[in-house]
């Protein structure tokens, strides 16, 4: 007992000394990340604010405007409305399209089957592949006439339909590409299901669960934390999407692909309303914002926490 | 063991590699429709324009036109691009994961005052998306720095640490590594540096190689910074070449196509050389969460 008080009451002073050549050696490290979290994090941020209260256009000084760039941004902006629609409307169907493609070939993929990390590839290459290349691509298999979906519409006897060239299927459109991309959810879904433990399968197996029931009772109770960041970072992604409308569509037809990002995009470089697009920037901010909270609130009541081993 | 206990055992087994072979088949089925997008676009990218409107239309070129390739490398600078597209990305790789380590290193082992404060603001800027802070950086490069027309816009910010992403990433990987370990190292009288050059970073290649391939498609699939840092045609990158290239040649879907498929061929290969990396990072940035 004596030993470890006397122990404890020595320790300070001894790593004391270490500690300042430690310290020296860890603020050299983190010189880089200082800078980018000042200059490319925290300050940025807080310019986005202060730009958004200004009239700035880039050539004129910028004048103090106060909140009249929100004001304007929720009466008199044509675009923000169908803005917010389309961005909300990409995002729900590509999150909740890729999750369930995700989990249901990252559960065909966790099986015996031969050549598994050739058929891995196949799923996970359109990740890797230059978004832009994707969307060009892709742009042939939606043609109006001769692409290949309006070939398989024909062969059912359907009418022919212009997919991205159509207000109301680009977005569904382009949300099939979404899923098709998530190859990356894949291959976190198919770590988490080789974590889930066998035994609890075995366990139930042997009390005459079936497949359906082992799947809703431990397959995914076990894999809601996997299910909660895949949910995150799919939701991010696709509330940010703006590639599509820049390489394909442009916002069009009409407004029916103007994404949140796009449209701040054209506010800011191709009309110069810096203070403007700034404005719409806090916009898309707060969207996210509100999302993730809301993951992160009620994550607490679905995420199974397995014997409360959480670090 | 009872006959009839064998028997099912013996139809279990039976029944599981029914179940086995129906799975295969179901896998089958889905690479195919994933793979089918590809094959159409390299398909395509082979034919004349006359055999793309046939219809029906066929899945195997009538003659494999590698001529096509040919005039789309002569309007697609293809390796113009994929150099330009290099020249970004090769500093930005080697800048961004070595900063990351660094920073990594000094979350994971150092003992620093203000290291949870510090630790807290990069945690929290990774849940920033990066196009809140778009405008002003673009002012600050242009305006306040002079960079128009320039990579440097492009390639600085990996000279910061790499993304608190990255950094955390690193982390995590070297906080899995057993403190014993640079422990040693300390006993025979290295320095900090000396632990991280030459025990920490040799254990945590995989996760440096990670990083790095993080880095390699992030910056592959911005188009829209590279939209609004470069604009003269002869700094065009792939991604910028390809979205110019099809406002050209809006008809002509064979060409196109071709370009498509160059396009794609860098991410193949790179794929292929990364493949053991990738899924492993990949699963690491999905479990240590």
């Amino acid at each position: 007992m004596e030993t470890v008080t006397k122990l404890q009451k020595r320790r300070p002073r001894k790593p004391s000394r270490i500690h300042a050549s430690e310290a020296r050696t860890a603020y050299i490290c983190l010189i880089p990340a200082f800078l980018g979290l000042i200059f490319l994090t925290y300050l940025p941020l807080a310019g986005v604010l202060g730009i958004s209260l200004t009239n700035w256009t880039g050539l004129k000084s910028p004048e103090f405007i106060g909140l009249d760039n929100y004001i304007k941004l929720f009466t008199t902006d044509p675009y923000i409305k169908d803005s917010i629609l389309a961005t909300l409307y990409f995002a729900g169907l590509s999150v909740a399209g890729s999750m369930v493609y995700s989990l249901f070939i990252a559960m065909l993929l966790n099986r015996k089957i031969p050549a598994r990390s050739f058929f891995r590839a196949v799923f996970y290459v359109p990740y890797v592949l230059p978004a832009t290349a994707i969307y060009v691509g892709w742009s042939w298999l939606y043609e109006g006439n001769f692409g290949f979906f309006n070939y398989l519409l024909s062969e059912l006897g359907l009418n022919k339909i212009l997919f991205i060239a159509d207000s109301s299927y680009v977005v569904p459109s382009l949300s099939l590409i979404s899923v098709w991309l998530a190859g990356n959810l894949i291959v976190i879904f198919l770590a988490g299901l080789q974590n889930v433990p066998v035994v609890y399968h075995e366990a139930a197996e042997m009390d005459g669960a079936n497949g359906w029931k082992r799947f809703l009772h431990i397959t995914l109770p076990c894999m809601t934390p996997i299910i909660f960041y895949n949910l995150l970072m799919s939701l991010i992604a696709n509330l940010q999407i703006v590639t599509p409308a820049l390489a394909l569509t442009n916002g069009g037809p009409g407004n029916s692909s103007r994404f949140l990002t796009y449209l701040m995009y054209d506010q800011a470089f191709v009309n110069y309303k810096l203070g403007y697009a700034c404005a719409t920037t806090l916009i898309i901010f707060a969207i996210l914002a509100v999302f993730t909270t809301v993951l992160f609130k009620t994550s607490g009541r679905w995420i199974f926490n397995e014997g409360g081993d959480d670090k | 063991m009872s006959v009839a206990a064998y028997g099912r055992l013996k139809s279990k087994k039976r029944r599981t590699r029914t179940m086995n072979i129906l799975t295969f088949a179901v896998v089958v089925v889905f690479a195919l429709i994933a793979f089918f997008p590809i094959w159409w676009i390299f398909r395509t990218s082979l034919m004349t324009n006359a055999e793309i409107y046939r219809y029906p239309p066929s899945l195997i070129p009538d003659k494999w036109l590698f001529s096509n390739y040919e005039k789309t490398l002569e309007i697609f600078k293809f390796w113009k691009y994929l150099w330009n597209t290099m020249v970004i990305i090769t500093p930005s790789c080697l800048a961004g994961t070595f900063t990351a380590t660094l920073c990594g290193y000094a979350f994971a082992r150092l003992r620093f005052r203000g290291k949870s404060l510090l630790w807290a603001l990069c945690v929290g800027s990774m849940l920033l998306p990066a196009m809140v802070t778009l405008i002003p950086l673009y002012i600050g490069w242009t305006r306040g720095l002079g960079f128009n027309d320039s990579y440097w816009p492009l390639i600085l910010p990996y000279f910061c640490g790499g993304g608190a992403f990255n950094i955390f990433l690193i982390r995590q990987f070297i906080v899995s590594i057993p403190r014993e370990l640079d422990q040693a190292g300390t006993i025979d009288g290295a320095g900090y540096f000396r632990i991280l050059f030459s025990i920490i970073m040799p254990a945590i290649r995989p996760a440096m190689i990670v990083v790095a391939l993080f880095i390699f498609i992030g910056l592959w699939n911005d188009l829209l910074q590279q939209m609004i840092y470069i604009n003269s045609s002869d700094k065009y990158t792939i991604a910028l070449g390809l979205t110019n290239f099809r406002g050209q040649l809006k008809s002509d879907w064979p060409l196109t196509m071709a370009a498509t498929c160059l396009s794609f061929a860098p991410g193949v290969i790179f794929y292929l050389i990364g493949q053991k990396y990738f899924v492993e990072g990949i699963t690491l940035t999905g479990l240590k969460n």
